[in-house]
């Protein structure tokens, strides 16, 4: 920052007196923007995750788990539906920010990001909090959802035992999720490789992490297996934060969520500064 | 606080791979003109404005917008430039406006309607405002992209190709546009294939070629300096033609027409004195036609090395 005067001596400025950039206006408008794009396709979006949760509260909720009852006395569906909450807020909190960044990758829109001032920071917090919102909402759903089987079967709703600790493992967990999207779609190559990460790794880790079963009726060697995937815990403190029980110790699992957040965040920020922003 | 220069790019180097692209390069812009970047397909013109634009980090050397390092602080020298890249984008989901609205936003002027709707005016899109990308045609996405660039009321405005398939008359309303905003007090780089288009509308040029600069100057100066007059002589039937230093070709007419003598001369020669030296019967000169020198000449002569 020198400016050269007529005499062609050199001042020198400091970043004091440089014009001033807004910082909140733009992270409000990516915010703004990764909501409006999930709401433009609210039928993958909203609709169909809703379809899927009904499903699975149908098959295995109602015709399955009918007649198992939890050692609490309580049935099946209490258990599955903590599960599938949080299900749906990771699985929807990593679609929108990844996708958001593929479809701006395909349409060549991504490069904007790189052309207006906004920052990494800005940036990643914009993607991960917008994530955290469309999982959410469709957490919400589900949980309504949910509630409307458990007041059919059992004649009362499923009371929350925790709301803080829930509260705690929902933000946490969509807003890792979320983080997770970045990375993943900043570094891939094409469409099919962030639907493979999608489907050969992280489903999994969801379908394994106790969505629709208990640790302790594992084998004892899956069991083991099952305590280095991080999203045993994020379901286990939801579970927690309904039921007032769960399979892993509610500081060990708060514990593990937080360094997952923390690491994926660091690992979405570097992304951001070496990820391919070209157009495909 | 910001200086009075544009840009100011100095040394600059930029290589992908072992391609180097830009090698060496230095130039400024003055504030309020109009400088055009020319140079063949793969000149390195492109290059230049990404690192202007933070697309791409310099290899070496350094890039100043008024005076500020893009390096060192990207977010200040990125809210004082507009950007029209050369690429056409789509934006999958939404439509022309809350693209602007979006794309304002990014700038931090979240409620910026009056401005939309006076671009969206002055570029003709009014009538496109609630189409998607995809249904807009490709000048009409080019305008788009400039309506983007101006929206934030830049103070530097960097024009990849902006009148890249764009029709005649919108081009020159175009170009009128942009000379408008030239008046307005903006600061303007742009680079076109249009050479024409150029020698009209740049106070300034730089030619590039093979990632270095090779000519620089004022535009009238630059044609002064680098092209020649031809001077086409038809004289009446039975006229002798005279030898002359100048003379490059001498044709006959069909049908008994005559002959032409075509005298090539310096850009700042003038016809009359020529015309004197050859000390020619005037009565044998049936008519007389001068071809000036122009920006494509130039740009030719510069890039063919003669
Ligand atoms: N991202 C990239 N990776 C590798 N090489 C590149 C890249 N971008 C440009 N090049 C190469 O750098 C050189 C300069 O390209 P550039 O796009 O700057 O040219 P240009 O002057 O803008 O050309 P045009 O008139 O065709 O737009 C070319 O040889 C091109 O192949
Ligand atoms: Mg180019």
């Amino acid at each position: 920052m020198s400016s050269r005067t007529s005499e062609g001596s050199v001042e020198v400025a400091s970043v004091r007196d440089l014009p001033s950039v807004p910082r909140f206006a733009p992270f409000m408008t990516l915010y703004e923007r990764e909501m409006k794009r999930f709401m433009k396709v609210i039928f993958q979006t909203i609709v169909s995750p809703l379809i899927t949760a009904t499903l699975y509260l149908l098959i295995f909720g109602v015709s399955l788990g009918g007649t198992i009852r939890l050692p609490s006395g309580d049935s099946y569906l209490a258990f599955l539906i903590p599960g599938l909450v949080m299900m749906s807020v990771l699985n929807n909190a990593f679609q929108n920010s990844s996708s958001s960044i593929v479809s701006g990758k395909f349409s060549g829109d991504l490069e904007d990001l790189r052309v207006v001032p906004l920052g990494k920071h800005q940036i990643l917090w914009a993607m991960s909090i917008g994530g955290l919102t469309r999982g959410l909402i469709v957490g919400l759903i589900t949980y309504v959802v949910g509630q409307i089987f458990y007041f059919a079967l059992e004649g009362a709703v499923l009371p929350i035992a925790h709301p803080l600790w829930l509260g705690f493992f929902l933000v946490v967990g969509g807003l890792s999720f979320s983080k997770l999207g970045v990375p993943i779609a900043f570094w891939s190559r094409s469409f099919d490789q962030v639907s493979a990460v999608g489907a050969f790794i992280l489903l999994p880790l969801i379908y394994l992490g106790g969505v629709f079963f208990s640790l302790e009726n594992l084998h004892p060697f899956w069991k083991a297996i099952s305590q280095f995937n991080p999203v045993l815990y994020f379901i286990n403190g939801v579970r927690y934060g309904v039921l007032g029980t769960s399979d892993v110790d509610i500081g060990l699992s708060a514990g593990v969520s937080l360094a997952a957040l923390i690491l994926f965040h660091l690992v979405a920020l570097r992304s951001l500064v070496t990820g391919n922003y070209q157009r495909w | 606080m910001l200086n009075d220069t544009p840009i100011r790019i100095s040394s600059l180097v930029k290589d992908y791979g072992s391609l180097r692209a830009v090698s060496d390069v230095s130039f400024h812009l003055e504030r309020g003109e109009i400088f055009g970047l020319l140079g063949p397909n793969g000149a390195g013109k492109t290059s230049i404005i990404s690192t202007l634009v933070t697309l791409e980090a310099p290899t070496s050397g350094t890039v100043e917008i008024f005076g500020v390092d893009v390096t060192k602080n990207p977010k200040v020298t990125k809210s004082l430039t507009g950007f029209v890249p050369q690429e056409l984008i789509h934006h999958g989901y939404f439509d022309v406006r809350e693209i602007l609205e979006f794309h304002s936003g990014y700038f931090g002027r979240r409620r910026n309607g009056d401005r939309i709707d006076y671009l969206l005016d002055r570029l003709s899109l009014a009538e496109h405002a609630h189409k998607k990308v995809k249904q807009l045609s490709g000048g009409m996405k080019r305008r788009l992209l400039i309506a983007k660039a101006l929206v934030h009321e830049p103070k530097l405005l960097l024009l990849d190709e902006p009148t890249a398939g764009v029709d005649i008359e919108l081009r020159s309303s175009l170009w009128k546009f942009v000379a408008e905003l030239k008046g307005e007090g903006m600061s303007i780089l742009l680079t076109t294939h249009y050479i024409q288009e150029a020698e009209e509308l740049c106070d300034r040029v730089g030619i590039l070629q093979g990632g270095q600069l090779k000519t620089i100057g004022r535009t009238r100066e630059l044609i002064k300096g680098l092209t020649t007059r031809e001077v086409a002589l038809t004289l009446k039937p039975g006229a002798s033609t005279i030898e002359h230093r100048c003379l490059i070709k001498v044709r006959d007419l069909p049908e008994g027409q005559g002959r032409e003598m075509i005298l090539r001369i310096p850009a700042q020669r003038e016809v009359g004195e020529l015309l004197s030296e050859l000390n020619m019967d005037i009565a044998m000169i049936k008519d007389i036609s001068v071809r000036e020198g122009n920006l494509e000449d130039a740009l030719r002569r510069v890039l063919e090395g003669v």
